[in-house]
């Protein structure tokens, strides 16, 4: 009754990417396979909104309680600290940048979401992304996650003085209130962004802050405007068609 | 098929003489043509007995008739709008998830208790969904609400889909569901993954999961 049953269904995707499946292994392949096959979890956008992660015995790291379905066997444990050892936990206790992730290991196909909100997949090879906490949404176990400094920006944006790294080369998916905008910096080209609207950046960028506040403000004419991050260098910023609440929104 | 996806949020229904529909009370947003709508008192089909039934089941979301000629636009809430197309099957739904469906679809009650004794009322309790459910039967389409996008999981004998209870939104076909626990130690010292109570569903069929954890 339903003819694109088969489109949503994962397994022949799963089955071909595992090796030793095919009838006759190193045919299809120009190359044979590496002794030693190291599994990677495979990130794949469904309709904007849900990821589905395959997992063939490797692990994940997902924000606490986004599973929404999954096939196969999985496993769930909550990992305090971010899954920074003792360390990463005490730093995130003071930072106030709490990261309440679990790790999910298994075999299959698990299908992540939270509060419908929009999903992107950025790819790393290496690079440092800078990430809000709360718009992190699942890293593959590759990734290294830690927590920065971020100045003033951190206070204007409601979010603390810190900010969620992540390093390393894999994939992480980011979560925003509608679909996230990518915005280019490069030299010359300097980017504003409300502090509300941020969520992500890579590269390496500067970030400094600007004010806008004038004599209108303290009239309470303010144009809600108030504050602007300024990213200078060469890099990308992730915008969300939303703003949190933030002091300079309502001044 | 009656129902029109115009948008992800919207759905429009094209009624003719000597056929209804039914419809979530104040669902309507527009219409063309001579169409009326009077509300369902019986909450749905069947006689004073399925009326009563509904009630006691807490099944009973207001519905109304939509009658004429013409067409009707429905939405509700900003909710993501999914169009099911059941062939014989049956749907089972929560009764506040539904937004409109054919009239030629039979509509019944089902009791969480018939599948699975015990453990099923306390499934029904756990997740949320009451000790009843509403069923769907025969042949036509639904339009059934969700809270962000809609993924359908196909469900294949041997294969069960595990799927959190609360963004769980409807299923069919013929699928048995239980409730599986993961407790453990650490859910206990409050170091949970969140992840503790999902629903198994294994059969043949498909269930259709939100894109949220959040309850209509």
């Amino acid at each position: 009754m339903h003819p694109d049953r088969a489109a949503h269904d994962p397994s022949p995707a799963r089955a071909a990417a595992r090796p030793g499946d095919g009838p006759e292994e190193g045919a299809w392949y120009p190359c044979s396979w590496p002794d030693k096959f190291t599994p990677v979890a495979q990130f794949l956008l469904q309709g904007g909104k849900v990821l589905a992660v395959t997992l063939t015995g490797d692990a994940v790291q997902a924000k606490n309680g986004s599973m929404v379905a999954y096939d196969g066997q999985m496993a769930f444990k909550k990992m305090s600290g971010g899954g920074e050892g003792l360390r990463g936990m005490v730093t995130r206790r003071i930072t106030g940048e709490q990261l309440t992730v679990m790790e999910v290991k298994g075999q299959g196909t698990c299908y992540f979401a939270d509060r419908a909100a929009d999903i992107s997949l950025v790819r790393l090879s290496g690079e440092k992304l800078h990430v809000e906490a709360s718009n992190l949404l699942c890293t593959e176990a590759a990734l290294r996650t830690g927590t920065t400094f971020t100045g003033v920006r951190g206070a204007a944006q409601g979010s603390g003085l810190f900010t969620t790294t992540v390093e390393g080369s894999g994939q992480a998916a980011l979560i925003s209130d509608g679909p996230a905008v990518v915005l280019r910096v490069g030299q010359g080209t300097p980017l504003q962004v409300d502090p509300g609207a941020y969520v992500a950046h890579t590269g390496d960028l500067r970030q400094s802050f600007q004010s806008g506040v004038s004599f209108r403000t303290f009239m309470g004419e303010g144009s809600g405007e108030a504050f602007q991050v300024r990213f200078e260098g060469d890099g990308l910023v992730y915008v969300q068609p939303s703003e949190r609440n933030t002091l300079g929104g309502e001044i | 098929m009656p129902f029109h996806e115009i948008n992800s949020k919207l759905v429009e229904a094209r009624v003719v003489p000597g056929q209804r529909l039914f419809s979530q009370r104040g669902a309507m947003i527009a219409y063309r043509g001579e169409v009326s709508f009077t509300p369902n008192r019986a909450s749905g089909q069947g006689g004073v007995m399925s009326m009563i039934g509904r009630r006691v089941a807490g099944e009973a979301a207001p519905l109304m008739t939509v009658e004429g000629n013409g067409t009707v636009m429905f939405g509700h809430g900003g909710h993501h709008i999914q169009v099911v197309e059941l062939d014989g099957d049956t749907l089972c739904v929560e009764a506040d998830r539904l937004l409109a469906f054919d009239g030629s679809l039979e509509q019944g009650t089902m009791f969480m208790g018939s599948q699975g004794g015990v453990m099923g009322m306390v499934r029904g309790q756990v997740t949320g969904q009451g000790l009843f459910t509403t069923t769907l039967k025969g042949r036509g389409s639904v339009a059934v609400m969700a809270h962000g996008g809609v993924l359908e999981l196909p469900i294949t004998p041997g294969r069960p889909v595990h799927v959190d209870p609360q963004a769980y939104v409807a299923h069919h076909g013929d699928v048995r569901n239980k409730l599986s626990t993961a407790l453990g130690w650490r859910d206990m010292v409050g170091r949970g993954s969140g992840e503790a109570f999902q629903l198994e569903l294994s059969g043949d069929g498909a269930v259709f999961v939100q894109a949220s954890e959040e309850k209509l």
